[in-house]
């Protein structure tokens, strides 16, 4: 069979529905021609992304900062407020996320990604040399949908906290056939995936103890510090773009 | 706490897709001066129109359309003056011999700066911003397969201009 270059592309960009791809992964099997036409496709996508990559990391000119800045510097006040006033802090073991968590994590990925590959046109994430970032509409959702508010597509965002190292962590549930739960953390202007899992249906808001699989649960227990932002943090950490300010002393 | 109002939510929001507003405005004009001039056009209206946003549907996509509109006008009317004025310096201080040129792999930057701009906004959205074809071709107010030809063509494009000669992996 013989498939037009667009529908290659299409391919290659994940747009195609499961017997499409399966024809053309038939198709590649067999003709190495289709394969080098796929990777082109792929390895094009790949170089125009990281030729505006470094974007994301230069300093946002004060002019365009200031355009948006909300003067709402004092949801984190209150949370070192929070913190202080609490009687004695918890004695937090120093582990990180054990071995065994960090292999069932990557396997649990592996697999995930496997299914979901084979029922969703396109994942929101994409594989890079640090693991799974977050892309598209999850991307969107982390960065800019707060706990309660107002869900776009598929995701809702549940519990946001920092780690040990203070980087925002959030954790997230994917509403589709197959739902997933997950954990992202702040890393740059990326939100890496630490853990995804198969989730169950929900319906209305992310109640986050009662709808987290137990590997989502695990991995938020090892990587926490502190307790979860109140509403307030969580805003205000959301118009610091997710950058993590220094820590605070306790 | 009192409610916030459309355009407090909208500026928050706005804050946090800061770094991929410029850029996508990076991908589609030709420099950085261009590129954060366009972002501060965009934000302005953005927050002007902000009780028009709504949302249920996504301010990136929203925001990219208002780039998207403000960047055709203009391109518009620097050609107007152009063709009253004196014809603009290229943006790129590339040699003007196209011999020259094809030996001579451009960098991305480069190749992108001199596809049409149809292919260039489609090229932007898709590959440099990750949204699906549907969600590219909504930003665009053009049907998908309209969406899709570009996109192919402008990859094409590049690809020749990229040159894929000792096109090994890697």
């Amino acid at each position: 069979m013989k498939f037009s270059d667009e529908m290659l592309m299409a391919y290659a960009d994940g747009e195609l529905d499961l017997v499409e791809r399966a024809e053309i992964e038939a198709a590649m099997a067999v003709d190495p021609e289709v394969a080098l036409a796929v990777e082109r496709h792929r390895r094009l996508a790949a170089r125009v992304q990281e030729a505006y990559q470094d974007v994301l990391e230069e300093p946002v000119p004060a002019n365009l900062a200031a355009l948006v800045s909300t003067a709402a510097a004092a949801p984190v006040v209150r949370l070192a407020d929070h913190r202080s006033a609490r009687a004695e802090p918890v004695a937090i073991p120093p582990v990180r996320l054990p071995y065994w968590a960090a292999i069932a994590a990557s396997v649990t990925i592996g697999l995930l990604v496997g299914l979901f590959l084979l029922r969703e046109p396109a994942p929101p994430w994409k594989e890079s040399g640090a693991g799974l970032i977050a892309k598209g509409e999850l991307d969107y959702a982390l960065t800019t949908q707060l706990a309660g508010g107002t869900s776009v597509d598929d995701v809702r965002v549940g519990i946001s906290f920092r780690d040990r190292t203070g980087a925002y962590c959030r954790a997230f549930h994917l509403q589709q056939d197959a739902p997933l739960a997950g954990l992202a953390c702040r890393a740059g202007s990326e939100w890496r995936l630490q853990v995804i899992a198969a989730a169950a249906k929900q319906e209305g808001e992310l109640r986050p103890a009662a709808a987290m699989p137990m590997a989502v649960l695990h991995a938020i227990d090892a990587a926490i510090d502190g307790e979860p932002l109140d509403a307030a943090a969580e805003s205000a950490a959301r118009d610091s773009g997710w950058q993590a300010p220094p820590k605070l002393a306790e | 706490m009192s409610t916030p109002t459309p355009s407090d939510q909208v500026r928050g929001q706005l804050g946090a897709l800061l770094p991929r507003l410029r850029r996508f405005a990076r991908a589609i004009t030709r420099n950085v001066h261009d590129a954060d001039d366009l972002v501060q056009v965009a934000l302005e209206k953005a927050l002007a129109r902000a009780a028009q946003w709504r949302p249920e549907s996504r301010l990136d996509s929203w925001v990219f359309g208002i780039m998207k509109n403000a960047w055709i006008d203009e391109i518009r009317s620097r050609r107007r003056r152009d063709r009253v004025h004196a014809p603009e310096e290229a943006g790129f201080a590339i040699g003007d011999s196209s011999a020259e040129m094809r030996d001579i792999a451009l960098s991305m930057q480069a190749a992108m700066a001199r596809l049409p701009e149809d292919q260039r906004l489609a090229v932007a959205l898709v590959l440099v911003e990750g949204l699906s074809y549907k969600e590219a071709s909504e930003v665009l107010d053009i049907p998908i397969g309209t969406l899709t030809s570009r996109l192919a063509r402008g990859r094409e494009a590049l690809q020749a201009m990229l040159g894929d000669a000792g096109g090994g992996l890697g």
